[in-house]
């Protein structure tokens, strides 16, 4: 059982890690191409709004050919059953015993 | 603040002088955080960058200028998270085309070029990086933020837009998970010291 002082202990090796990890980590001075590629940036997708509903368009076309490509696999996959025994055919089937029966009375 | 709110205003109204000026103040303190929230610092500015786009395109949608730090932050989480999600998809391909031994040498082949107080702060990131690692991307922002950056549960709350109490729960379980992998790390060390010595003992 872990008593109150060794509890104590391990929040304050965390609390400290947590500062060590502040420091091996300080704040990174931006490069000198950091607002330039920023406004780059911001440019490229201010001035072609046309270039999102291209996107927006491309996905679509995407999502239609793989749907396409689903139901043209799923329909060759498809097994052809043979065509539902008619009624007759099914009352056949049903008294087929029938026939039996009455040659051996007969 | 670090800014006036009359800055941030007409930046929101699409003052492109006032947006970069913004940005100038802010830009080293959300690369310091985003470098702390991913721990790859050759990646830094890119998403640092990807903050302020977003930042750009929905200042209109910011309700006052008193929210704009918190605001902020929630942009930086967000695109921290993204680039830790893609990171992780990454990694998975990346390393399953190495063997152990092509990824412990490539490491070692790393820390062969660094300095003593380099090597120090490696150690320190990877101590804290695998302790992270117990807990799921979005807890570790959580626990970045309030324990690393400094953020009180006020600035949380609206940050995530999320109850204080909720947020303390997440913290908490967060916290035990990391001080449960902390002692785990701990003893395993102690095992391998304790092996060590007694290697040591029969040989000498």
């Amino acid at each position: 059982m872990m008593n109150m002082n060794d509890k104590l202990g391990r929040e304050e090796v965390l609390d400290s890690l947590w500062s060590e990890y502040r420091s091996a980590f300080p704040d990174p001075e931006p490069s000198a191409n950091f607002m330039p590629n920023l406004w780059q940036k911001i440019e490229a997708r201010r001035v072609d709004p046309i270039s999102v509903f291209r996107h927006f368009a491309k996905i679509c076309l995407m999502g239609t050919a793989a749907l396409v490509l689903i139901f043209a696999i799923s329909i060759s996959r498809l097994k052809v059953e043979p065509i539902a025994s008619n009624y007759i055919d099914a009352l056949d089937a049903e008294h087929a015993s029938d026939y039996v029966e009455v040659a051996d009375a007969l | 603040m670090l800014v006036e709110f009359e800055l941030i205003e007409r930046a929101r109204s699409g003052d492109d002088s006032a947006f970069n000026q913004v940005v100038q103040v802010y830009r080293k303190r959300i690369l310091g955080t985003i470098a702390r929230l991913i721990g790859r610092p050759e990646d830094v500015e890119d998403v640092g960058q990807e903050v302020f786009l977003r930042l750009y395109f929905s200042l209109d949608q910011l309700r006052t200028p008193e929210v704009f730090e918190p605001w902020l932050y929630r942009l930086t989480v967000n695109a921290a998270y993204d680039y830790l999600r893609r990171q992780k998809r990454r990694r998975e391909s990346r390393m399953s085309d190495l063997s152990e031994q092509q990824v412990m040498m490539a490491d070692a082949a790393a820390g062969g070029k660094q300095s003593d107080e380099d090597q120090r702060r490696s150690k320190v990131r990877e101590q804290v990086e695998d302790l992270l690692g117990q807990v799921s991307d979005e807890d570790r922002i959580l626990l970045m933020l309030k324990e690393v950056e400094g953020l009180s549960l006020k600035e949380l709350e609206k940050v995530y837009n999320a109850n204080e109490n909720a947020l303390k729960v997440r913290l908490f379980r967060a916290r035990q998970r990391v001080l449960k992998a902390h002692d785990a790390a701990a003893s395993k060390d102690g095992r391998e010291s304790k092996k060590e010595s007694a290697d040591a003992g029969i040989t000498g």
